[in-house]
Order: structure tokens, then C-alpha cells, then sequence
């Protein structure tokens, strides 16, 4: 019995102290450990990538790769945040586990949000060829956070083999700049024998794109713009006699009478607005340069496509009525809690390397048909709606996106702009949802 | 081995065995769990390092956050239908495939399918044939019902969740009432048969009866399924059309993540944590009562 006794207590112990371990690894250091136990043999690091924007997921593993041969002692590694899901949500509950990858690719508002967690990135050189303003949104404190990595932009997309048709010639984008411009054009698409436009009903796109139009529309000046937001939290604007809010929906308006789902406006899919666009079957389609890679799977007019503003008023002359919304949407940082000084030179050289490196520019505008808001990089982006893009950056015509809007803005302004889609509520229900949703951010 | 002498060598030998399973017990659910209720004190917004503590704010935010409350409302309305219709329809299919019917194993088979599909990918599967199919099929056909989308309509939206729930668990609940049925005696049976009962009476006065465990775990798991159902809302409706069926589960982890109020959410969760213990202990206890002997 004194013997079994022995076994009994050597076996809890080694059970206990097993499960201990493992416990202590996985919540404070077993990152630190196993990369240090590397550098220390063949001196390579491993960094990883949390990728945001799914549409470029296999391009990114490219580049991954591509960057791999550049530097052999590195290996990049790209996560994927699941779809329907928000990088914010994502990396929070990876921060949670104590699992948080080396980079992680945020939405602009999110990143003041991680500004205990990562790393400084002020002084690296590619601050300093960032496109004007860019890093504005992510300098806390004097100090820059993030890697500026795409610019995009949204507006309506047109297909110009089918606007061409319509108008009976070249069609020409400027002459669409009032509300009863863009009426008159979809008129003539629905003469042609073809549908005018489709509104895809998705939150985030009627409560992120859509709708901020009208706050970003007030003014030019962007302190303007900020005063209106703190306006509407205090609850002192008066939506439902604004006049920019007012002509905004006006259009809206016209955009739900020629909707070619009007039957049942809150049916269509994000899948089914690329496939009738590509495919030639409506002219127009609001949304944003994102969708070029599902456009593209459906073309049918020879790379022909192009943004037209959303106009808010019948006055040509007023301010949105020629810009399109643009604004760097996706940042990278990175981490600074788990990863070491090894892993964060690293990470800073995959910085320069998308900047600098021919084959990293060669992957960001010809692979990943992004945007890029570094003006170093000449190159011209193949897809049409960033050339849009870059066309009315060149001419000035872009109203900043306000990408930094609250969190659940999408979700619940989207539900009110859905039910006004739907036409459950009418526009002062409108008003009211979106002023008593302002009240209550903090 | 547990008339080991001695509180330390008793204490030893449970350790030997409880030990592992307590140690993962206690780091995997209790210390989360009280650690979470630390978080309902705090004004934590989800990520930053500061736990600015906030004392009950966060429980007077619930008490105040009328969102929370309408969708507890329908949540409560999910798991009225769905609790009485999956039990309804699962003891009927079970009451048909213990008679002899032919080929009652693939149909318990089939019947049980469902349950092996995962919550969110039945939730896209369904999203899709209520979508496309049903559309096209309406359309085709015109028949009015089915012409547009169920998923546009609020009302609708939420029947579709009723819907796909009850395909989804009945079969489940099936297998245990066929076990229920099966372990009624047959002797009792005969002896009711033998003083005339008929199969109605027999049903109601012995059968259902004797049956009372099987409606106890049936019911328990289906209102608990129903109170704590996320995957497939979020996969079905996304809480939409204009989040008219964001059902509890969703609405605390969107308050949560989305909203980045941890600890309003965290406090929501607990909140809902206690209401739906108190539903489901009254119920196992009230059940419990009407449990009877052969």
C-alpha cells in the first residue's frame, strides 16, 4: 500500500504541474518563448497578419510568399477575419485569448481603440510620402499608429456599355451632377429596355456609405463637418430640416422609384448587385471600389465602368454634387504586448516593402487592386473603379468617407435607413431614429 | 480506497481523481464566469488596458436599455412556439415510429439528420432556400406567398426562425421520446387493453404519464436551446430585416463587441444568465412533481 501510495502522489503531481504549465505557457509567453528559441538557432521570425479584407486574401498569401523570398529569415503568415464579422469583434476576443497576431489590418475608427496595444509607427519613412491627411485619423497625440494601406471610395457605379446605350453616344459622368440629372438619366436607361439601378439592402451599406453622405456633405471644411456630429449628439440639428439631409434623401428617393426590387426592396443580396452590373442588366449600382473583383467575375462591358457622384441638391454648383466619398478605410498595426523587438522589425520591414519594394507595389495596385494612398507609388491600378477613384483624387473632387463613425453606427442607423427602404417608416420616422440614435453616443 | 485514515491522505486520493477535471472545471467556467461578473462593475470598453470601475451603473444601463428588453420579449415569443411545437411534433414522430411502421429507422434516421448539421451552416442552407428557392418557385408558379422573400418581411422573418429551429431539434427530441415510449411497460399496457381501454385512453391515462422524464429533458433542453440560440439568428435573418428578430444572445454580444459597452453587455448576460436559470429551474422542479411510478 506504501508503495501505491508513492505512485499516486508522483502521478498527481506530475498531472498537476502538466496542466499548470500548459496554462502558463499559453496565457503569458509561449509566443515570446518559441520564436526567442528559433531566433536563437536559425535566427528566423515568424509574424503573422490578421487580413480584414477577405476580398484579397489569396492575393495577400502571394505576397506573403513573394515578401518570404525577399527576406528568407521571415515568415509572414495572413489570418483571415470571418466574414459578416468586424475587425474590431475579431481582434478584441483574440486580445481576450492572449492570442493577438503580430499585425492586424482595423478599420480607421478602431485603431484609437488599440492605442494601448501597438506600436508607434511615426517615424518610419513612409510617413513621410503619405498621401495628404491620410494619417490624420490615426495620430493620437502627435504620434502616428497606423499603416495607411488602402484608400477606397464609393459612389454609384455605372456601367458605361449600358449608359452609353441609354444616352445614345459617349456617356459622360460630369453631366450627371443633380438630382433631377440623375432622374432623367435613369429614365432614359428603362427607354433603353434595360432595369435603372439596384439598391442592395445591407446595413453597412445604407448605414455606413449611404447615409454619412449627409453629414459629410455639410461643408468642406472637415471642422465643420465634426461640429455637425457634436451638433447631433447633443442633440441640437435638426435632421428633418436639413437641407443636405433633405436632398440627399430627395435622391433616394428617386433611386427607390426606379429600384429594380421595389417589389420586395429588401430581398436583394450584396452577390446579386456585381452579377447585374457585370452582366449589363441594370446601369447603376451604388457601391464601392471593393466590389471590382466580383464585378469583373460578371464583365461584360470590356472594363467599362466608372463613379458617379450622389447628387444632393438641384443646383450643380453645391459641394457633393461633383465629389465622390474617398478615404483610407484599412489601417495596419501592430502589436507591441507579445510580439518581439525581432517580430516588430520585421513587421516594419513588410511596411517598407509594400512602399518601396518594386514587387510589394507590384502586389498592393496590380494584385490586390488597391488604391494606395502613398504618393511615391506611380503606378496606375488596372481595375476601372480605382482609376475612377484615382481620376477624381487627381481633379480634387473627393469628399472625405467619415470612417470614423461609432461602432454600431452601421448596424442601427442601417435598420432605420432598411425600414425606410422597405418603406416602414416614412422620412420624419427617419429623422427621429437617427437623431435619438445620436443622443444616446456616448 | 476512500476509507483511506486521515483528512490529508482522504484529500489526496480525491485529488488523484477529481483533481484534473476540477482544475479544468474551475479555470474554464468558474473563473471566467466570476471574473465576468468582476467586468459588470467596470466601464470596459472590450480592449483598452483600464477597468474604470463604474459600482451597479452597468445593471441600471440594462434596466434602462429598452432594446434589450423588446428582444427578450421575442425571445421569449421564439421559445413559447418553438418549445411547444418541437415537443408537439417531436412526440408525434416518435409515437408513429414506435408503432410498426414500415422502415421506422430510416425515418428516425432522417428525422434525426438535421441535428448533424452545424447551427450555422443550416442557417446559411436555409437563408439560401428561403432566398432563391422559395422566391423562384413563387415566382414561377405565382404563388403569392412565397413571391418575395420571407426574410424581407419582419413577421415572416421571424416564423422562418421558428421554422428552421423546430426541423432542427425535433428529431433530437424525437430520440429521446422513442426512448420514453419504448420504456413504457408492456405489461401495464395489456392489462389496460384487457379492461377495455382504447388507444386514446391508454395514450393519456398511462402512456404520457409515465413518460414524464422524457417531456422533463425534452422541455429543459429545448427552452434552453431557445433562450441561448445565436448561430442560426445570426446566420438566418442577421437580426434583420431592421433588426425586428435580434433575439437576446445577439443583441447582449452585439451591445458587447459592436457597440463596445463590455460592461453594460456583460451585465445584460448576467441578467439573462439568472432569468433564464430561474425559467428553467422552476420548470425542471414543477415537472419534477408530476413524475410517477409504474
Amino acid at each position: 500500500m506504501n508503495g501505491f501510495k508513492k505512485i499516486s502522489l508522483t502521478a498527481l503531481t506530475l498531472i498537476l504541474s502538466a496542466s499548470l504549465s500548459a496554462c502558463g505557457n499559453s496565457n503569458s509567453n509561449s509566443q515570446a518563448t518559441t520564436s526567442s528559441d528559433k531566433s536563437g538557432t536559425d535566427k528566423s521570425v515568424k509574424i503573422t497578419l490578421l487580413n480584414s479584407k477577405g476580398e484579397i486574401q489569396t492575393q495577400l498569401e502571394d505576397a506573403a510568399k513573394s515578401f518570404h523570398e525577399a527576406y528568407p529569415d521571415i515568415t509572414l503568415e495572413i489570418q483571415q477575419v470571418p466574414s459578416g464579422t468586424s475587425p474590431f469583434e475579431r481582434a478584441s476576443t483574440l486580445y481576450a485569448s492572449g492570442n493577438q497576431p503580430t499585425m492586424i489590418m482595423l478599420d480607421t475608427g478602431d485603431v484609437a481603440k488599440f492605442k494601448d496595444h501597438i506600436l508607434e509607427l511615426g517615424d518610419e519613412k513612409w510617413n513621410g510620402d503619405a498621401i495628404d491627411s491620410a494619417l490624420d485619423l490615426t495620430t493620437i497625440d502627435g504620434k502616428n499608429y497606423a499603416f495607411p494601406l488602402a484608400v477606397e471610395g464609393y459612389g454609384l457605379i455605372y456601367n458605361k456599355q449600358v449608359l452609353d446605350k441609354a444616352v445614345g453616344g459617349n456617356f459622360d459622368p460630369a453631366s450627371i451632377n443633380t438630382t433631377s440629372a440623375l432622374e432623367e438619366l435613369f429614365k432614359k436607361i428603362e427607354a433603353s429596355g434595360k432595369k435603372a439601378l439596384t439598391i442592395s439592402p445591407m446595413d453597412w451599406s445604407l448605414g455606413a456609405h449611404y447615409l454619412p453622405l449627409a453629414y459629410g456633405g455639410q461643408s468642406k471644411d472637415s471642422t465643420e463637418v465634426s461640429g455637425f456630429i457634436d451638433s447631433l449628439k447633443a442633440g441640437t440639428a435638426d435632421l428633418s430640416s436639413n437641407k443636405v439631409f433633405n436632398g440627399l434623401m430627395d435622391t433616394f428617393d428617386v433611386m427607390m422609384k426606379y429600384n429594380m426590387d421595389q417589389a420586395s426592396p429588401l430581398s436583394p443580396t450584396y452577390e446579386k448587385g456585381p452579377e447585374l452590373l457585370g452582366k449589363g442588366e441594370v446601369g447603376i449600382w451604388f457601391m464601392g471600389n471593393w466590389a471590382w473583383p466580383q464585378i469583373s467575375g460578371f464583365d461584360t462591358a470590356d472594363k467599362q465602368y466608372g463613379f458617379l457622384p450622389v447628387p444632393i441638391s438641384n443646383n450643380p454648383d453645391d459641394y457633393g454634387n461633383a465629389q465622390i466619398s474617398a478615404a483610407v478605410s484599412k489601417r495596419i498595426v501592430v502589436d507591441k504586448e507579445k510580439t518581439t523587438p525581432e517580430q516588430q522589425a520585421a513587421a516594419k520591414k513588410f511596411f517598407d516593402w509594400i512602399v518601396y519594394d518594386q514587387a510589394g507595389q507590384e502586389f498592393l495596385v496590380n494584385k490586390a487592386n488597391i488604391v494606395p494612398a502613398f504618393k511615391n507609388i506611380t503606378m496606375e491600378t488596372p481595375d476601372p473603379l480605382g482609376k475612377s477613384i484615382q481620376a477624381y483624387l487627381a481633379a480634387g473632387n473627393v469628399e472625405p468617407s467619415l470612417s470614423d463613425l461609432p461602432a454600431d453606427h452601421w448596424t442601427k442607423v442601417g435598420a432605420s435607413m432598411q425600414k425606410y427602404l422597405s418603406k416602414a417608416g416614412d422620412r420624419a420616422t427617419l429623422a427621429k431614429e437617427i437623431g435619438d440614435y445620436w443622443k444616446k453616443v456616448k | 480506497m476512500i476509507g483511506e485514515k486521515g483528512f490529508w491522505n482522504r484529500l489526496r486520493v480525491r485529488l488523484l481523481f477529481t483533481g484534473p477535471t476540477l482544475f479544468a472545471f474551475l479555470t474554464v467556467m468558474i473563473i471566467p464566469f466570476i471574473y465576468g461578473i468582476y467586468l459588470t462593475f467596470t466601464s470596459w470598453d472590450g480592449i483598452s488596458v483600464a477597468h474604470p470601475l463604474v459600482g451597479f451603473k452597468n445593471y441600471g444601463s440594462v434596466f434602462a436599455d429598452s432594446e434589450f428588453w423588446s428582444s427578450f420579449g421575442l425571445t421569449l415569443k421564439y421559445v413559447l412556439f418553438t418549445v411547444v411545437l418541437t415537443n408537439v411534433l417531436a412526440f408525434l414522430l416518435a409515437y408513429a415510429l414506435t408503432k410498426s411502421v414500415k422502415g421506422q429507422n430510416v425515418f428516425r434516421a432522417g428525422f434525426f439528420m438535421p441535428n448533424l448539421v452545424g447551427g450555422i451552416v443550416l442557417g446559411f442552407i436555409w437563408q439560401f432556400i428561403f432566398n432563391n428557392v422559395l422566391v423562384y418557385l413563387g415566382q414561377k408558379a405565382s404563388i403569392g406567398i412565397f413571391s418575395a422573400s420571407w426574410l424581407a418581411d419582419p413577421d415572416k422573418a421571424f416564423w422562418t426562425l421558428v421554422i428552421v429551429t423546430i426541423w432542427q431539434y425535433a428529431g433530437y427530441m424525437m430520440v429521446i421520446y422513442v426512448a420514453g415510449l419504448t420504456g413504457v411497460p408492456a405489461d401495464i399496457q395489456e392489462a389496460a387493453s384487457i379492461d377495455g381501454a382504447n388507444s386514446w385512453q391508454k395514450l393519456i391515462r398511462m402512456t404520457i404519464p409515465m413518460m414524464v422524464p422524457s417531456f422533463i429533458v425534452c422541455l429543459f433542453l429545448s427552452l434552453q436551446r431557445g433562450f441561448m440560440v445565436y448561430d442560426l439568428n445570426l446566420t438566418l435573418t442577421k437580426g434583420g430585416p431592421f433588426g425586428s428578430t435580434q433575439l437576446v444572445s445577439m443583441h447582449v454580444y452585439q451591445k458587447a463587441f459592436l457597440s463596445r459597452d463590455y460592461g453594460v453587455g456583460q451585465a445584460e448576460a448576467f441578467v439573462l444568465f439568472l432569468l433564464v436559470a430561474v425559467i428553467t429551474l422552476l420548470q425542471v422542479y414543477f415537472s419534477k412533481k408530476m413524475e410517477v411510478e409504474a
